[in-house]
């Protein structure tokens, strides 16, 4: 793996922490960026390179699990390794629970936290490709007229022309001809293609 | 006190006059008693004859009265103070073989639960019913029989049966001869006083003891927490040094070694204390060992997956719920599966893991971990569970040891055997919730 594009970022308020594990990591060719608070990391402008974060729980003012909700809240999508001095079972189910790729004791050796990031990484990866994906096909359906977006999503309930016909008192020949429109602006070459857009997409329920 | 007063009689005339005219209350008819003697006194050494002598008499008549009046009443007093004490007052006569009772105040009564008519009369000691402590009782007899004062603390029955603590002195009275004619006793209910002394005993052992392994374990863990810190660095220093010195300079590499190493051998210790201090008594539960296995499963599953690791289930729904530690037996599970895990590790072939519980005899539940790798070699068979012993090569070794404990503590037994076929399985015995079981 070509580490140079990906960055680690690492917050802990101990500042050895920080400095020897970007020390450690850098020697694994990463990018690293250390943070002593949260509110430090969440401040950071994050460039679009594929990443993970180490946190410690215990930090000022914003603690680990804190920073972990308020990444969900604003869709932050960074696997999050936890590693800590004081960790306890509970609290570890708590933190995987709540969506944590890993949760390590200190001290931890090298090898232990690569595998954790290496997880992290590939997980990062399959995230962003959904979110890509997500955001590709909300720009198509965008592109939809409002007469389209209805039959989009009576299609995607799995509806037949003619129900939709009936159900919008139109004829069946406008209803394939709205389909065939939204099959090719939503670049889908078959009804189940049609489908699994819209499920990506988060539609999937009826909006009449 | 008897002082010799010199009066002088022209003012003693005037003092009786003015006597005889105030009102004689309660409080005066003793000053009046000891005024009118000496003044009788004094008379009597200035007799005059005839008419004088008779009033003299008669003076002295009503003095005689006064005098038994107040005595009267002193007494009246007196009993009424003994009846009104708290404490159990009795009076008992000693010059029977026997100690017959000739007074019990009302709170003796209530203390023993015996009326007044029950008691007079009879002997002291069959107030002690079947249930008392014989021992106690013959020397109370014997120290009384000696005429000696008695003074413990003991277990008494109420007429109902009802227990109670109480202090008991008992003190011979003698006569003007010096005698022992009667004793005295006062009995005291030290029941509630001996219940709180212990409750404040037991807070206070309580209280200690919290103190102490709650200071002291916040203290070592606040400690712990802080050590790790430096140490965490230190580690990733060392080997960041060693990633960038990689192929080069072999003595310094050595030395970097030696650092991690011994980084280590301080974790190791910070874990071992910390584990000390958790509490160590298991806080035992109903628990469902399949559901467990579940959710530890689910904690360590991305582990699994990346490591290519088949992971298969035989769980006997039928078998009873356990009796144990939630945390301390995910612990070991965790600790099992990670070691199966680990022991796949470099394994080219089928990576499988399975999992299986069964219900072993009446009491006792089976677990088993079984893995796929290379097994156990025998000479490592017999150190397996001991503190210190690994084959990993930057493991700790911890696990096993704790594992074995926790698993004693239930009253089961953790052990290891490779598999006819390949690999190694790990299991361990746990006892079933009996409550439960006749419940069920």
């Amino acid at each position: 793996m070509n580490n140079s594009n990906t960055i680690i970022y690492v917050v802990d308020d101990d500042v050895s922490i920080c400095r020897s594990l970007s020390l450690l990591l850098k020697s694994h060719e990463f990018r690293v960026e250390t943070f002593t608070s949260a509110a430090a990391f969440l401040a950071f402008k994050h460039p679009k390179v594929l990443s993970c974060l180490v946190s410690d729980i215990r930090l000022p003012n914003i603690n680990g699990f804190a920073l972990q909700e308020k990444m969900a809240e604003e869709g932050i999508i960074t696997p999050i390794i936890f590693i800590t001095g004081c960790g306890d079972i509970p609290m570890s189910v708590k933190a995987i629970k709540a969506g944590a790729i890993d949760f390590i004791s200190k001290p931890f050796t090298d090898k232990k936290l690569l595998e954790s990031i290496t997880l992290a990484l590939s997980k990062a990866k399959v995230l962003n490709k959904d979110q890509a994906e997500k955001a590709k096909i909300k720009q198509r359906i965008a592109t939809l007229s409002p007469r389209e977006l209805e039959v989009f999503h009576f299609v995607a309930q799995g509806m037949m022309n003619k129900n939709i016909a009936t159900k919008r008192g139109t004829s069946l020949q406008t209803i394939k001809i709205h389909r065939g429109r939204v099959m090719q602006k939503m670049q889908a070459k078959t009804v189940t293609e049609l489908i699994h857009l819209a499920q990506k997409a988060g539609i999937t329920s009826s909006s009449d | 006190m008897k002082k010799k007063i010199i009066v002088n009689p022209k003012k003693v005339s005037k003092v009786i006059k003015k006597s005889a005219v105030k009102k004689i209350t309660r409080i005066n008819l003793e000053d009046k008693i000891r005024r009118q003697t000496n003044a009788i006194r004094i008379r009597d050494g200035q007799l005059k004859q005839g008419e004088d002598r008779e009033k003299l008499g008669a003076d002295r008549e009503r003095l005689g009265a006064d005098r038994e009046k107040v005595a009267e009443e002193q007494i009246h007093i007196q009993t009424k103070a003994m009846d009104s004490a708290s404490d159990g007052i009795f009076i008992i006569g000693a010059k029977k073989f026997n100690f017959p009772i000739i007074y019990a105040n009302t709170s003796f009564q209530i203390l023993t639960g015996y009326t007044k008519n029950e008691v007079m009369g009879q002997d002291y000691f069959l107030i002690y019913g079947v249930d008392a402590d014989l021992r106690v009782v013959e020397e109370i007899k014997v120290t009384l029989r000696q005429g000696r004062p008695f003074h413990g603390e003991m277990l008494n029955f109420r007429k109902n049966g009802k227990k109670f603590w109480s202090s008991l002195r008992i003190t011979p009275v003698r006569d003007a001869r010096g005698i022992v004619t009667h004793f005295v006793g006062i009995q005291t209910d030290t029941t509630l006083m001996k219940q709180r002394n212990l409750e404040i005993e037991e807070q206070r052992e309580e209280l200690l003891h919290v103190t102490r392994v709650g200071k002291l374990a916040e203290f070592v863990s606040s400690l712990a927490h802080e050590i790790s810190q430096p140490l965490t660095a230190i580690l990733a220093y060392a080997q960041a040094a060693q990633r960038i010195l990689a192929g080069r300079e072999p003595q310094l590499q050595e030395i970097l070694q030696y650092i991690i190493n011994d980084d280590q051998r301080a974790a190791e210790v910070i874990r071992r204390l910390r584990y000390l201090l958790k509490k160590n008594k298991p806080t035992f539960e109903s628990i469902d060992i399949n559901v467990l296995i579940n959710d530890t499963v689910t904690l360590i599953m991305p582990h699994i997956t990346a490591k290519n690791i088949t992971i298969n289930f035989k769980l006997d729904n039928k078998i009873p719920l356990i009796h144990g530690d939630r945390i301390q037996l995910q612990q070991v599970l965790l600790n099992l599966i990670s070691n199966s895990i680990e022991a796949m590790e470099s394994m080219d072939g089928q990576r499988e893991l399975m999992i299986s519980t069964l219900s072993k005899s009446a009491d006792m539940v089976l677990v088993e971990v079984k893995d796929s790798g290379y097994g156990i070699p025998a000479e490592n068979m017999k150190k397996l569970f001991s503190h210190f012993f690994t084959s990993k090569t930057d493991g700790l070794g911890m696990g096993l040891s704790i594992s074995r404990s926790i698993i004693e503590a239930h009253g089961g037994r953790l052990d290891a055997k490779n598999n006819a076929d390949h690999g190694a399985t790990f299991y361990f015995t746990i006892p079933i919730n009996m409550k439960n079981a006749n419940e069920q």
